[in-house]
């Protein structure tokens, strides 16, 4: 058979070569069958020696890369045959969470110990992207009893262990004494907003801010911060898988917000980071994390007072959400790694390792027993936070199980707070959404 | 007797017996084409690996329910289409992408010739001008992002600080996803507009000038010489800079994700595509789907303009 093959020929052929061999090649996931079980049976790490080196993946939650680098040193010295290699992996919870699940798609890269927020978590787990803890945890002795109950079982699913908490906040009332104090207004948080709504025409009018308060920006978390409000009026996200965002409480509580906005005229919504805003004198108060209490501190030129969360209408307390980050151990990584890993974790959640990250953010400490003494009296504000989780509710499932509903809630309380788009018609289309992420993302992994 | 020159290859070829199969296949050719495959080979099978594997990979993967992350899939053949198309998220975002186009795209090209009509003048400082013009188009879009956010913010950006001085209110450029399409198109204008405007100036140094002189003999004033003459003249470059600014802006990204990273108000197909799959969704096999769309009217721009469009185009 003759051979024909001129150029044009050749790029042709070369074309569908690689058009076939691209087909041929397809990786990613497998089609073969369902996913495998996430609830894996115990790992056995008997037998199995620490990798000399492992990466932990972190988004230096409240500015604290340098404790986290001071805090990884002491592991060196303390563990020299295991080092540990500080990787800043995203700006934020999501870009950390973005450039963890491309490198599980990519199956390459993935580090020993990974930064992960109250909303992502789960998700992780769903996946069979994380290892449970339990028999790290038994192997090392890490002291579980120790920690604040209330976050340590954040992470408890089927009766096992997926995370341990590190960088765990609340939000906090941020408030400037100097504005309260020319305002005539007691030296305190207000218990309730309907308190908050009388002092803030006399806030505004004298302390010069452009507003009174300032609700969190959208692109951010409000998802959790409004739960604040939903809750104080009787509303909330979710009651559990029923998604009730559109009751007449929750419509109320955000009515009632976007009319300190629109109506009342003494309430802004933050573009970037409200802590920022207060700390610029935008904003006589607002809600921030206790994450960025340390920040807030250092560049506020004012005295600033932190205190709990207000109560609404129908409920003063408990209306204050939990939040932040924890740390887990990915099921895509060799078992000497895992355990490296886990060897690191115990160490950097230890009880002394718990209070310097604290002192140095703001965070809470994760133990019970860690002495705070010295944190405290270096900055007082802290115990608030402190005392606040005494009085803390569990997230709404709609905003820390559902992927995506954070956005959501972003996005409708854009049209809220900054459009003046009817609220009950926005919290029904919510509500809408809500389900139809429960019913195609979540409902058909959760177990029966 | 002078013979044509053309005539001599043909007499050599026609000289010639036949060639067969075996004798076109000659050392000769053998080592052309073995040279041809080193020159291009390398490059194949980078276009291989780097697009077309990719490409392929893609169509695959939009036809699964795989969320990112997870190690199995499930095929679901054309339910990713069907879903978008028949979701409230077509409308959406293919009305948003719609708009963000037409407008940046028109809106760099008519400053960008607005703006080289002025360079194009002999006044002084034409040379710095050109440069300061062009200079935004080479930043860093991150960079450009950022800055732009600072003066947007209505809390302490500059045109807050403007607006207060007027005793106004800044609007809410970032929260307001109607005004966070106007702010991001604002910007890209801005950013782009340079490269319209060299472009165009380039075309416009090239414009034959005794026709332009024959013309303003003519009678024709400034104005009825920049749209009788100029303009139809330019098309070329008009043509070029269509197809080149509306493809980059189908694409835009970098600003759109510095700027509004919710994209709420400002997802494009390809913003859209990032979000579902690499945002807080991970429904990659749905993302894998936007991505195949806009490939499709990417191409069916692409070829409609050079089909249709490039007829109005004079060369000459």
């Amino acid at each position: 058979m003759a051979l024909n093959l001129d150029r044009r020929h050749f790029l042709g052929l070369a074309g569908a070569g690689a058009g076939a061999a691209a087909l041929s090649a397809c990786g990613g996931p497998s089609t073969a069958g369902p996913a495998p079980a996430t609830a894996a049976a115990d790992i056995d790490f008997s037998g199995v020696k620490p990798a000399a080196s492992i990466d932990f993946w972190s988004n230096h939650p409240g500015k604290s890369q340098d404790v986290e680098k001071a805090i990884i040193e002491k592991f060196h010295a303390k563990f020299p045959e295991i080092k540990v290699n500080l990787v800043t992996a995203g700006a934020n919870y999501e870009e950390i969470a973005q450039k963890f699940q491309t490198s599980q798609a990519a199956k390459s890269g993935l580090p020993g110990l990974v930064v992960l927020s109250d909303v992502w978590w789960f998700r992780y787990y769903s996946n069979g992207n994380i290892i449970a803890l339990d028999s790290l945890i038994k192997q090392l002795d890490v002291k579980v009893d120790d920690f604040q109950k209330s976050l340590i079982a954040d992470y408890q699913y089927e009766d096992k262990q997926w995370a341990l908490p590190y960088g765990r906040s609340t939000p906090l009332f941020y408030y400037n004494k100097d504005h309260f104090k020319a305002a005539g207004l007691p030296d305190r948080a207000p218990k309730t907003w309907q308190e908050f709504a009388e002092w803030a025409p006399k806030l505004k009018a004298s302390s010069g801010a452009q507003y009174a308060y300032i609700y969190p920006a959208l692109a951010g978390y409000a998802g959790w911060t409004l739960q604040n409000n939903l809750w104080g009026w009787g509303g909330s996200w979710s009651d559990e898988w029923k998604f009730n965002c559109d009751s007449a409480e929750s419509v109320a509580a955000l009515q009632w917000a976007q009319d300190s906005i629109f109506k009342d005229k003494w309430a802004g919504v933050s573009s970037k980071e409200a802590a920022d805003d207060f700390a610029a004198g935008i904003t006589s108060s607002t809600i921030s994390s206790t994450g960025s209490l340390l920040g807030v501190l250092k560049s506020a030129k004012f005295n600033v007072g932190v205190g709990y969360l207000p109560g609404g209408p129908k409920n003063e307390s408990p209306v204050c959400p939990t939040g932040g980050a924890g740390l887990g151990i990915p099921s895509g990584v060799s078992k000497e790694v895992q355990l490296a890993a886990a060897t690191f974790l115990k160490f950097m959640t230890e009880p002394e390792n718990t209070a310097q990250f604290s002192a140095a953010t703001g965070y809470m400490p994760t133990r019970t027993s860690a002495d705070m003494t010295a944190v405290l009296a270096a900055t007082p504000q802290i115990k608030t936070a402190m005392d606040q989780l005494a009085v803390t509710r569990v997230q709404d499932n709609a905003r820390v199980f559902l992927p995506g509903a954070d956005q959501e809630m972003a996005k409708s309380a854009a049209a809220i707070l900054t459009q003046q788009g009817d609220v009950q018609a926005t919290m029904t289309a919510l509500k809408a959404t809500l389900e139809g992420i429960y019913t195609k993302d979540v409902k058909p992994k959760l177990k029966s | 007797m002078t013979r044509q020159l053309t005539d001599r290859p043909r007499a050599v070829v026609e000289a010639k017996p036949a060639a067969t199969p075996r004798a076109r296949w000659s050392a000769r050719t053998r080592r052309d084409f073995f040279v041809f495959l080193a020159l291009a080979l390398p490059n194949l099978l980078l276009i291989a690996v780097f697009t077309y594997l990719p490409l392929f990979n893609n169509i695959y993967y939009s036809t699964l329910d795989w969320t990112l992350g997870s190690a199995s899939a499930t095929v679901v053949g054309l339910d990713n289409y069907v879903t978008f198309f028949t979701s409230s998220d077509a409308t959406k975002v293919l009305g948003t992408t719609a708009i963000f186009t037409l407008v940046t795209v028109g809106g760099s090209m008519v400053l960008g010739l607005l703006v080289a009509l002025a360079l194009n003048s002999r006044i002084r400082g034409t040379t710095f001008a050109r440069s300061a013009v062009f200079a935004p188009y080479v930043l860093s879009g991150v960079g450009v992002g950022l800055v732009w956010l600072f003066i947007f913010d209505p809390g302490y950006g500059v045109l807050a600080w403007l607006l207060r001085g007027l005793g106004q209110q800044s609007p809410q450029w970032i929260n307001d996803p109607q005004l966070s399409l106007v702010m991001v198109m604002i910007v890209y204008v801005w950013k782009n507009l340079g490269y319209c405007a060299v472009v165009y100036l380039a075309g416009l140094q090239s414009l034959p000038q005794d026709v332009m002189e024959a013309a303003s003999l003519d009678g024709a004033n400034g104005f009825k010489r920049f749209v009788t003459m100029s303009l139809p003249l330019l098309s070329p470059t008009t043509f070029f800079l269509l197809i080149t600014t509306m493809l980059s802006s189908l694409q835009a990204f970098d600003l759109i994700r510095i700027m509004t990273p919710l994209g709420n108000g400002t997802s494009t197909l390809i913003y859209e595509a990032y979000l579902q799959a690499f945002g807080a969704f991970n429904r990659a096999g749905y993302s894998a789907a936007i991505s195949v769309i806009l490939f499709a009217i990417l191409l069916i721009i692409t070829v409609l303009q050079l089909r249709f469009v490039e007829r109005k185009v004079h060369y000459s």
